[in-house]
């Protein structure tokens, strides 16, 4: 190998890590912190949600309603819209979930009855143990 | 005592030679408009959003529990802080539009022809610097406004498959937008765009020095109706001195520009300010009515319209690219818009359809 070759590849490979041995922790430095304390239960009262009203409380860090309806006893969705990330409202009259964003509704179930939101509502699992409702 | 002063510049900087250069010897074309003085009226904006910003940057504080109540603090409580900051907010409003109009009339003189193109290039790239800072300083309050509006605006490119929820996470620091997210756009508005501005601006201002100014296609007696072929500075013989020209219309609708500041500062001080930029954010609660700045609202609006949302990005990103490119895909030797009446009609639809989206995003 020539001299002049060598000195260059040289120079490339150390540039390369050099500046590899930067960017990588620099991407690591601006990717989100991971989520640390994932999946907390939560548990609620029965008592606390009478048949046709509804509770909000947070579940792993997003809201989630928890609907005590009348026919089909206790319902849990996320609020939060799968279009664009707005929180649904529960308008217990028509037994709708509606987005003041871009007007997207959801029935009971979380299906997206009309507007732009591309998927249902994520279904949140819950158990009824005794009195109480845990969540998660 | 001036005379000396002078002379011992002279020495050492050579004041004579740069007022030659610049100033008196720099010709621009005789057939010149107020429109070509609407770059400097963008450089004006941005000296009165630096300066104004940093007035803003000594009382606010970039954290989600002091945010909101500090900027309420220089709106109440620090002397004049409302004016610093009117001129801020109404200067943001008021720097895109001077930036649109300028690109427009660049446009509609066909000044971004050959060999020009990466001055429109440049340009293009300051038009993004200048959108960026608009969406990152409106997250800055810590309003329902602001909240909201970025909660939606940050969820966009989730559409994308693969890296869209990844992108995402990274422009919020997280799954929602909270406060690492207010940090994040708070070094983004005070310090990463500010030099990358700078950069672009120079590269723009060295460009449009290199080649000389560009006579507008329409006067008679103008020599430069078609691309030039090789690069030829045009030094416009014939011209007149920019200063004090151009200069004397620069600064004319640089006051121009103030007047419509203030104009709005004293009399529509709410103008930028709906209701739900008055109230502290609050993650739990989604206030009505929320949508993007104005200027946001065409790209949003279309969005919203394009039923899918990859699709509708994909389209977003092309038609960005059309608009960046641009001198690359018009080749066309004329520069006069007037003889091409095709392009005129692309820009006429082009013209309505952006109002009519923007006016149906306000909805
Ligand atoms: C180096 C230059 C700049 C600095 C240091 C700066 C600093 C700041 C600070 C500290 C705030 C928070 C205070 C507040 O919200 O009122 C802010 C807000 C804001 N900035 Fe800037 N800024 C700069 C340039 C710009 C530019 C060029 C634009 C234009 C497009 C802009 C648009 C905004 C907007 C829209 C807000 C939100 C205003 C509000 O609703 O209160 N800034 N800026
Ligand atoms: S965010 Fe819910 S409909 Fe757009």
């Amino acid at each position: 190998m020539r001299r002049r070759t060598f000195l260059r590849s040289l120079l490339a490979v150390c540039g390369t890590l050099s500046f590899a041995s930067f960017a990588y922790p620099l991407l690591r430095f601006l990717a989100p912190p991971g989520d640390t304390d994932k999946e907390k239960k939560v548990t609620l009262a029965k008592k606390d949600i009478p048949v046709g009203t509804s509770r909000v409380v947070l579940f792993d860090q997003k809201p989630v309603i928890v609907i005590n309806h009348q026919e089909k006893g206790f319902i849990a969705l996320s609020k939060v819209c799968t279009h664009l990330g707005c929180l649904v409202e529960f308008n217990p009259a028509t037994d709708i979930l509606l987005c003041p964003c871009h007007a997207g509704t959801y029935d009971l179930e979380g299906n997206v009855l009309s507007g732009p939101p591309p998927r249902p509502l994520a279904k949140i699992p819950f158990k009824v143990e005794g009195e109480q409702l845990v969540i998660g | 005592m001036v005379k000396r002063i002078r002379d011992w510049l002279e020495v050492r900087i050579g004041l004579d030679e740069l007022i030659r250069q610049n100033l008196t010897e720099y010709r621009v074309p005789k057939h010149i408009n107020l429109f070509h003085a609407l770059g400097a009226v963008a450089v004006v904006g941005y000296v009165i959003q630096v300066i104004t910003g940093i007035c803003l940057l000594i009382y606010y504080i970039p954290h989600a529990d002091h945010a909101f109540r500090s900027v309420q603090d220089i709106m109440t409580k620090v002397p004049y802080g409302w004016l610093f900051r009117q001129m801020h907010v109404v200067g943001s409003n008021l720097l895109i539009t001077a930036v649109l109009l300028h690109m427009v009339t660049i446009f509609l003189m066909g000044n971004y022809k050959r060999p020009r193109e990466l001055t429109w290039v440049s340009g293009g790239m300051l038009l993004i610097i200048t959108l960026g800072f608009g969406l990152s300083g409106y997250l800055l309050p810590w309003t329902q406004l602001s909240y909201w509006a970025t909660t939606v605006v940050t969820s966009i490119p989730t559409a994308f498959p693969v890296v869209g929820d990844f992108f995402t996470r990274l422009l919020r620091g997280g799954n929602y937008v909270t406060g690492i997210t207010l940090t994040r756009f708070f070094a983004v508005h005070v310090s990463i765009l500010p030099p990358l501005f700078v950069l672009f601006i120079a590269l723009h201002i060295a460009l449009i020095r290199r080649i000389g100014l560009s006579a507008t296609p329409f006067g008679k007696s103008d020599e430069e109706k078609r691309p030039l072929t090789e690069y030829r500075k045009k030094t416009h013989p014939h011209g007149h001195p920019y200063y004090p020209y151009l200069f004397q219309r620069q600064v004319l609708m640089g006051i121009m520009y103030f007047i419509v500041m203030f104009a709005i500062v004293t009399f529509a001080p709410t103008f930028f300010f709906p209701e739900e930029a008055t109230v502290p954010a609050d993650a739990f609660q989604t206030p009505e009515n929320i949508r993007p700045e104005w200027y946001l609202l065409a790209p949003y609006q279309m969005l919203k319209l394009i039923p899918n949302k990859f699709l509708g990005i994909l389209m977003q990103i092309i038609l960005l690219a059309v608009f960046i490119f641009w001198p690359f895909l018009d080749t066309h030797k004329e520069k006069n818009i007037l003889k091409r009446p095709i392009l005129r009609g692309v820009f006429i639809v082009i013209m309505i359809s952006l109002v009519i989206l923007m006016w149906w995003g306000r909805r």
